[in-house]
């Protein structure tokens, strides 16, 4: 039997507190509500909140910041919980505060492409909402019910991101409700009120809240650059027999920057679902496989991608590679391709036959290093009897790049999760000792990273934590500072 | 008889097949266009994660399992609070897929198995279906209350105890006993004359389905229902010529075709039966061109599909020997036993009947709310949140709303009057019946 979660005290007076401030049908201390916001997806160890709280404006929020903020108590914040990183779950019990009843598409100007969302939006209604105007987002291979905002502060990818790269670069504005209850805006909307079209030329003031894991304010508006969805989809796919040869490949086409998602995976990902426990690849089966999603206006355009990806093909020949065109199996290519999507919000590629757990060693890492890492991690998980479910995408280009393995296991069974967690912290030191840097982190992981840290960094980021979050009351302990 | 009906300790394995990934709490549809739309009743009404979708529901269940949760009156509430409607199911593609709504029920099970369940107001019911053998206090009696234009029409219908018949017409409760859904069998039977088939009723003798108390967790009561039933419908089979049953009702069709195939002896007592949904049964007559529709109807209309006659006839693939893929692994789903083109065909085939689409529709279809023993647990949020599947129909232009269901029909016109809607939600028998 997996762990249970511990109890916590909860105080009547606190829960009276919050109904007086949402509303009673928006805040509660039953035990069996706060269960299910006690785990997640991950290996992190289930914890319960003590209240669970659904603001519907604004102004709740700043009451509800405000008084955890006089009474010391952690805010978790939370919008769909769909992360693998165990965001969500409340390190130090305290307030989760569900933000999926603030769920408005407040304005998409499809004259300057950018939309205005609250956190609650999922990307299954932002989706159906552009789509009305022709235009798209870089959705994630997550669930639709999965928050877009929560996903962009937190350095989420999509299907852009070969093109644009991260969500998190085309955020354009934020109002935020800081942990001391103020609102503020950052991005032009702080400077004209009606104006969310650019953090920029200001100070970026937006990375205040970007990458901190919610550890510094609650978003209750967020501005996103959208872009316009071309007519004409091509999806060029390729194997080759190792990573070196893949990322050579992926580098040359990188290079010509004439993709919006730019992706290979191990044979072990590409099946739907990866096979838990490992199992070794067929001898005539590629190790790796890659897909080139392409959007064009005409056919025109179209046949001039096809001319340079060819043009990449005899490039990579020559130099001996073993890159083939190939079959991406087809519902996994379905899965990348049509986004958002249900197999893989659903999980089922990922985690259907491991059985209720999934968790990743989710890097940053340059191309150059992509060969050295996925080595040693193939070694490490095999060892643990795992798949090295690998996947690469380079972001805007070659500009940089994503590594990660999305490493299945049974729920149910303690000793399975902890091999899990213990490959994939293992993972993750090689990637970090190579230059790589983990994306949506659990604590576990916030541990190894500021081992590593220059004392400099991890003293700033005290700073600027205890200057927005004097208490440290938000989102507690998951910096791991 | 011995039955199938598994306990929650039984469900575990499933349980934990659950990834907690949230995709059950939108209905979405890639398209192109994609499409998106509420799916949960509960979700939209209580918002918090447990009370929402299948993610919420497992949370209960496992937290029940790993001993975490123990029951108080909230959570028994909680519990009960969900329409079973499948809706969340529809999203899931995990391995815990077919049994979604079979670990709601359970939890359900458990509950009433130590006496804390179901809720005060639902006791009621399973106190009438011990007294009445009907969940609505209505006595013996009351049940043919519904053929008097019959008999005074001197077109009197068979009780098929006394006269043999091909056809059994199961009337079910809520036609017989509801008052305002009587239109119901009235225009069944009515539509039945016009063909001139052979066809009977039970009468006083017939009892309830059974679907309310299995829906509820109130497995005794469903068995011993089940069982009469089961042995009637055989007795009528061997003894007065009857071949078929039909029936107007999705949760008495829903109940007969699932819930009893639970029993180790559904072969022997159903075998021989063909049980069949009124609008399958007619759309037959229809094909062979038997069914022709003289007269206009100028109305403009949208289709609810009911849950009982969509998501709940999913069949799904499941690789029970491993032989696949490995044991317990969800391989896939048909819907060919849902009734979603038959219905529709016949509207489009009514002279003058315009006929436009909601945005959630088929296996996305969004529960009325009244099903899972809401109607009667909750009734004024199963008005309210019927109000809100009322709303998508008028925001399609139509002037009326039709549907297969008679708790569907029910609740939807309660959930019309609440929001002062001119929209009427009618049975297809009725506009058949108008049409022929």
């Amino acid at each position: 039997m997996t762990e249970i979660p511990k109890e916590s005290k909860v105080d009547s007076a606190i829960t009276k507190k919050l109904c007086e401030i949402v509303g009673e049908k928006n805040a509660t201390d039953y035990k069996h509500i706060r269960y299910a916001y006690s785990y997640d997806l991950s290996f992190v160890k289930p914890k319960l909140p003590d209240y669970v709280v659904m603001p519907t404006n604004v102004e709740q929020v700043q009451k509800i910041m405000k008084f955890a903020n006089q009474e010391k108590i952690s805010v978790t914040p939370f919008t769909a919980g769909t992360n693998i990183g165990g965001l969500c779950i409340p390190e130090n019990g305290g307030i989760l505060l569900d933000m999926k009843r603030m769920n408005e598409i407040i304005r998409i100007d499809e004259e300057s492409h950018y939309a205005i969302i609250e956190p609650g939006v999922s990307h299954a209604k932002f989706a159906s909402a552009l789509a009305k105007y022709n235009l798209r987002w870089s959705w994630p291979v997550g669930p639709p019910s999965a928050s877009t905002s929560s996903c962009a502060i937190s350095h989420g990818i999509g299907g852009l991101s070969a093109r644009y790269g991260l969500n998190s670069e085309e955020i354009t504005s934020m109002e935020v409700v800081l942990p001391t209850g103020e609102l503020v805006r950052v991005g032009s909307c702080a400077i004209q009120e009606d104006a969310w079209h650019s953090c920029l030329p200001l100070p970026r003031m937006d990375g205040l809240f970007t990458g901190w894991l919610g550890t510094t304010g609650v978003i209750t508006k967020i501005g996103l650059r959208v872009h316009p969805t071309p007519p004409i989809l091509k999806v060029f796919t390729a194997s080759t027999e190792n990573i070196g040869q893949m990322a050579s490949y992926l580098r040359t086409l990188g290079n010509y920057e004439i993709c919006d998602d730019l992706t290979a995976v191990s044979w072990w990902l590409s099946n739907v679902p990866i096979p838990y426990p490992y199992k070794p690849k067929p001898a005539d089966a590629p190790e790796w496989i890659s897909f080139a999603t392409t959007f064009s206006w005409t056919e025109k355009e179209k046949q001039a991608r096809e001319e340079i990806w060819r043009m990449v093909v005899d490039e990579e020949t020559k130099k001996g590679s073993s890159l083939k065109e190939t079959e991406y199996p087809e519902e996994a290519l379905r899965a990348r391709t049509q986004l958002p999507s249900q197999i893989v919000g659903s999980t089922k590629n990922y985690t259907k036959q491991g059985g209720g757990g999934i968790s990743w060693p989710g890097t940053f890492t340059p191309v150059n290093k992509w060969e050295p890492v996925y080595e040693e991690w193939k070694k490490i998980l095999i060892g643990r009897n795992l798949s090295p479910s690998v996947r690469v995408t380079n972001y805007r280009g070659v500009h940089y790049g994503m590594l990660r393995a999305m490493i299945p296991f049974p729920k149910k069974d303690p000793e399975a999760v902890e091999n899990a967690r213990q490959a994939i912290v293992e993972c993750l030191k090689v990637d970090l000792d190579n230059g790589g840097i983990p994306y949506k982190p659990p604590v576990d992981f916030g541990v190894e990273i500021n081992k590593r840290a220059h004392p400099g960094y991890v003293d700033l980021m005290k700073r600027v934590k205890n200057m927005l979050d004097p208490n440290d009351i938000m989102n507690t302990g998951k910096l791991a500072l | 008889m011995k039955w199938d009906i598994p306990s929650l300790e039984e469900l575990e394995d499933a349980v934990w097949k659950c990834t907690a990934c949230g995709n059950c709490k939108t209905a979405y549809d890639f398209g192109p266009p994609p499409t998106n739309g509420e799916i949960c009743p509960a979700g939209v009404e209580y918002g918090f994660d447990g009370n929402m979708a299948s993610k919420g529901k497992i949370a209960f269940a496992r937290g029940i399992l790993d001993g975490t949760l123990e029951w108080t009156q909230e959570f028994v509430d909680d519990i009960y609070k969900c329409t079973i409607c499948g809706g969340c199911q529809n999203q899931c593609e995990l391995d815990h897929k077919p049994v979604i709504p079979e670990i709601i029920e359970a939890m359900r099970r458990k509950a009433v198995e130590d006496g804390v369940g179901p809720m005060p107001t639902q006791k009621v019911i399973a106190q009438s279906m011990r007294s009445f053998n009907n969940p609505y206090q209505g006595p013996r009696r009351v049940r043919t209350d519904w053929t008097r234009p019959f008999k005074k029409a001197k077109k009197p219908i068979k009780n098929i105890m006394k006269k043999d018949a091909p056809i059994l017409f199961y009337v079910g409760c809520t036609g017989a006993f509801n008052l305002p859904v009587r239109n119901f069998p009235v225009a069944t039977a009515s539509i039945f004359q016009k063909l001139g088939l052979d066809f009977g009723i039970l009468g006083e003798n017939e009892i309830c389905c059974g679907s309310t108390a299995m829906r509820l967790g109130d497995v005794e009561e469903f068995k011993r229902v089940a069982e009469t039933n089961m042995k009637t419908f055989k007795d009528l089979h061997d003894n007065h010529g009857v071949e078929t049953i039909v029936t107007s009702c999705a949760g008495c069709f829903r109940a007969m075709k699932k819930d009893y195939s639970l029993s180790d002896e559904y072969e022997k007592y159903l075998g021989g039966l063909k049980i069949i949904h009124t609008t399958d049964f007619l759309f037959n007559y229809f094909k062979e061109g038997k069914i022709k529709f003289t007269k206009e109807l100028p109305w403009k209309v949208t289709y609810h599909d009911p849950c009982h006659t969509g998501r709940h006839l999913i069949d799904y693939d499941v690789d029970e020997d491993g032989s696949q893929q490995w044991k317990g692994s969800y391989l896939g789903k048909s819907e060919d036993n849902c009734l979603y083109d038959v219905p529709r065909e016949m509207l489009n085939a009514i002279p003058g009947l315009d006929f436009v689409e909601m945005e959630r529709i088929r296996s996305n279809s969004y529960c009325c709310g009244g099903g899972g023993g809401v109607m009667t647990g909750y009734g004024d949020w199963a008005a309210k949140n019927a109000g809100l599947r009322i709303q998508e129909g008028l925001e399609t232009g139509a002037e009326h709303m039709v549907s297969i269901c008679p708790f569907c029909h029910y609740n939807l016109n309660e959930g019309s009057k609440r929001i002062k809607s001119s929209m009427k939600v009618y049975d297809l028998v009725e506009l058949i019946d108008l049409a022929l």
